[in-house]
């Protein structure tokens, strides 16, 4: 596991750390700042599942990076709909299903975490159901963003215009609440080729894709004739896949082209201030919190698992050909 | 679900027995739908019927049997159904009040559904993966199963441990189609059909996963016994459609077309904004109310408006009443903050809001919907033109974001829009104060001089929460406002 980040322990009267009793009577509530870099997503899933379900304390992490790109899929995600399993398999990367909900993301060390676990209490006023919750998300990155781009929340996701950068989950238990998001700081165009579009999109994309759609559509072909005469069959995927990927670019962008990395960071630290009292908390520390035993549902599919799916779906099935050539 | 539950009645036709926050039994009129604040329960019966509800009290008056319908209960506005991911507790496993008892997804949120009743699981209805509607069955509860002597409860064999109980796997027993309390594994829509169909589902094979009794197995046994004749009659898209709309009555059958068509009973699911009011209303209505009612000569915000027009430039911008009354509100409000607040009625703290986040009530298409228009302390009164027919625009055609709703701080209703003297508003909690405004009207008024002069009225009557608001308040509030629409020119001394 990743060093935490180190800050100063803000104190309290009398010289002494504050603790949560002690924030308490000032009305704010504590929450402790855990910081890494570059650590891998299926730890900080295993840590975010295992502090939502056993811990207390309100929570806020920050993932500068992940260590490889993976692809994370929400609780309930099938592979068979919404992964290109072949070029999955083919190129090794890894496939994690998470505790949340939500949808797939194909995460890189270029991808910024920031997690949110509350007491259902935490935040006055805030119902502990989904689109509170989001709302009340909303308004700490409209602080973050404040003057920069066009920001929303449109539906479940953070936009500039109509353009998504950011990709939320959550998992409410009878307690506590976990948010967490993964925004695109940068992305590879042939790493959203590993996703297919899922079937279920928000409304506010709808209306950009089908149009999009179309022309992309008739390049494709334009492309792929002009590309693929004397091209194996794997060629034709990858190519195709590729194009593919373009349907997927229509909708995001990347949050490099409006604001410096760390200055992101620090502002959202900065707006989460505006609601908890943060303490910076190291990683080692976390292990001391809890010594219950717990058994995360996060896992990392097993290559047969992905193979099992590949072959069960058709479309899939019919690209029955060896990765190696 | 976490949280308390509290019961809110406000359909004519209701009786409620017991304590406002402690329900536990209501009586209803047969056409009457109750909304449950976190559940739905929909009714269509032909008699007055005793309806199972969930409180956190013990209940006085038990439902007949012991055994309670545990719905899946409204997990956030706009949500019509979730996946039900995993069940934490079995058939036969004890259960305490707000013990977890299984998780489901919705969008992008996973959430745990914790029970209302203590009590023994009697029946479990779905299975993980099963897309259930918002207030469909999920399982059913034995409250006392001392009343239920022929009960007996399916105890699974040696369930899975697990460390904290969130991998129970849900094991029915070896042979769950053969339980005595009818545990067969089934959707309440294949329930039905078998009803329907005097068929005993307890007879019926099942082929689903686990024994689960699908539709086509109750038409099969059907049609082997010899009750249906073609089990591909579209009697059966009729009766699923019109349970999947929430009706529970014998279902006509859609596919006979009668002579008659047009009188027969339509059903209209509420949903989205529709279905948003009936959850708000019901909660406003629990709220004390007290409404002051006044009346504000207009003439002169008649004579500004049309100055505003005859001078405006600008032909996508079209001048109303609606800004200048919004503006003299906020400067209205500046000197009574204490209308601009928000009630926090389980700490009993009252917020007193910064921004004056002005809502408009907006009748559209797709119902009541009330956006608001930020911080108008400190727009003018043409952005503020400009806003409210963005909003107007957004909301017309359903593209209103979740922002322009969320955070409003107090609302107008210009229900004299439409027509009406004046109306008695219910407030869009958590807000203490609501604005309904009726038609100015042209009405014979005595000037000065004694003499009869006509005069442009407009009757206000403003509702406000009477656990916060006094009525000195609200009168000082009214009077206060009704200067700055009386005497426009009075605005310019705080212009900046």
């Amino acid at each position: 596991m990743q060093r935490a980040w180190v800050s100063v322990k803000p104190r309290g009267r009398g010289g002494f750390a504050m603790g949560l009793p002690e924030a308490r009577k000032l009305g704010i509530p504590l929450m402790n700042l855990v910081r890494f870099k570059g650590l891998p997503i299926l730890q900080q899933l295993h840590l975010e599942e295992r502090l939502l379900r056993t811990s207390s304390d309100n929570w806020c992490i920050i993932n500068d990076g992940t260590d490889q790109p993976t692809i994370v899929m929400g609780i309930s995600g099938k592979p068979a709909e919404l992964l290109e399993i072949k070029s999955v398999l083919c190129d090794h990367i890894p496939v994690i299903r998470r505790f949340t909900g939500g949808g797939t993301v194909i995460v890189d060390p270029s991808t910024i975490f920031v997690t949110f676990i509350c007491n259902k209490d935490a935040v006055p006023g805030l119902q502990p159901y989904p689109r509170p919750i989001m709302s009340w998300s909303e308004q700490i990155y409209n602080k973050v963003f404040q003057g920069i781009g066009d920001f929303h929340l449109r539906e479940n996701d953070y936009v500039f215009g109509n353009h998504k950068f950011g990709g939320n989950a959550q998992s409410i238990t009878k307690n506590r609440w976990i948010h967490h998001t993964s925004f695109l700081w940068d992305y590879e165009v042939r790493s959203m080729a590993y996703l297919k579009l899922p079937e279920r999109a928000p409304e506010y994309r709808l209306h950009c894709v089908k149009e999009a759609k179309q022309v992309s559509w008739r390049r494709n072909l334009c492309d792929l004739s002009s590309n693929i005469k004397h091209a194996s069959w794997v060629d034709f995927t990858r190519y195709s896949n590729q194009y593919k990927a373009r349907d997927h670019l229509e909708f995001i962008c990347r949050m490099k082209d409006f604001m410096p990395r760390s200055i992101f960071v620090d502002r959202s630290v900065e707006a989460t201030k505006t609601h908890f009292l943060l303490r910076s908390t190291e990683s080692e520390n976390i292990e001391a919190h809890s010594g219950t035993k717990f058994c995360h549902s996060t896992r990392l599919l097993t290559k047969q698992e992905l193979e099992a799916a590949a072959f069960a779906a058709p479309s899939e099935g019919a690209l029955s050909q060896p990765c190696s050539l | 679900m976490v949280g308390s539950v509290h019961l809110s009645v406000s359909v004519p036709g209701f009786s409620c027995l017991g304590a406002q926050s402690s329900i536990s039994t209501v009586l209803l009129r047969s056409d009457c739908v109750l909304y449950v604040r976190f559940g739905v329960v929909s009714f269509n019966c032909p008699h007055s019927l005793k309806i199972f509800c969930f409180s956190s009290h013990a209940l006085a008056d038990l439902p007949l049997g012991g055994i309670v319908d545990v719905p899946l209960a409204q997990t956030g506005e706009g949500i019509a159904e979730c996946e039900l991911l995993k069940w934490f507790v079995q058939e036969g496993d004890q259960i305490e009040e707000f013990q977890p008892i299984c998780e489901v997804q919705s969008d992008k949120a996973t959430i745990e559904i914790t029970s209302r009743y203590k009590g023994r699981v009697a029946q479990i209805l779905y299975v993980p993966g099963d897309i259930v509607k918002v207030g469909e069955t999920l399982l059913q509860i034995v409250v006392e199963e001392a009343q239920v002597p022929t009960l007996t409860a399916v105890v699974s064999d040696n369930p899975s441990p697990t460390d904290d109980g969130f991998e129970k796997a849900v094991s029915l027993g070896s042979d769950p189609r053969k339980n005595s309390i009818g545990g067969v594994l089934s959707t309440p829509a294949v329930r039905h059909l078998a009803k329907q169909h005097g068929v005993d589902i307890n007879d019926v094979l099942g082929t689903g996963k686990d024994g689960r009794i699908l539709k086509e197995d109750v038409l099969k046994y059907a049609v082997q016994k010899e009750i249906v004749k073609d089990p591909s009659t579209s009697l059966t898209a009729g009766v699923e459609k019109q349970f999947l709309e929430g009706e529970e009555d014998q279902p006509s059958v859609s596919s006979v077309v009668g002579h008659d068509y047009e009188y027969e009973d339509k059903t209209v699911p509420l949903r989205g904004f529709q279905r948003a009011m009936v959850k708000s209303m019901s909660m406003a209505a629990k709220v004390p109310h007290f409404h002051y009612v006044d009346e504000i000569n207009c003439d002169a915000l008649m004579e500004l408006k049309a100055s505003f027009q005859d001078n405006n430039s600008d032909p996508d911008v079209k001048h109303t009443f609606l800004p200048l009354l919004i503006k003299s509100l906020s400067m209205a409000l500046s000197k009574y903050p204490s209308m601009n607040s928000c009630f926090n009625e389980s700490s009993l703290e009252v917020v007193l809001k910064g921004s004056h986040n002005i809502g408009i009530a907006m009748a559209t298409p797709y119902g009541l919907v009330v956006p608001n228009i930020k911080n108008v302390q400190s727009l003018s009164i043409l952005e503020i033109t400009k806003e409210l027919s963005r909003l107007q625009k957004m909301a017309l055609g359903n593209k209103l974001d979740p922002v322009d709703i969320f955070g409003g701080t107090i609302t107008l209703s210009n229900i004299g829009a439409i027509g009406g003297k004046f109306g008695s508003p219910l407030l869009n909690l958590p807000e203490v104060s609501i604005i309904a405004i009726g038609r100015i009207q042209k009405v014979p008024q005595f000037g000065d001089d004694g003499n009869l002069y006509p005069a442009s009225i407009m009757t206000v009557n403003i509702g406000a929460d009477h656990r916060v608001l006094d009525g000195a308040t609200v009168a000082r509030f009214c009077n206060e406002w009704k200067q700055f629409v009386e005497k426009p020119e009075l605005l310019m001394l705080h212009m900046k």
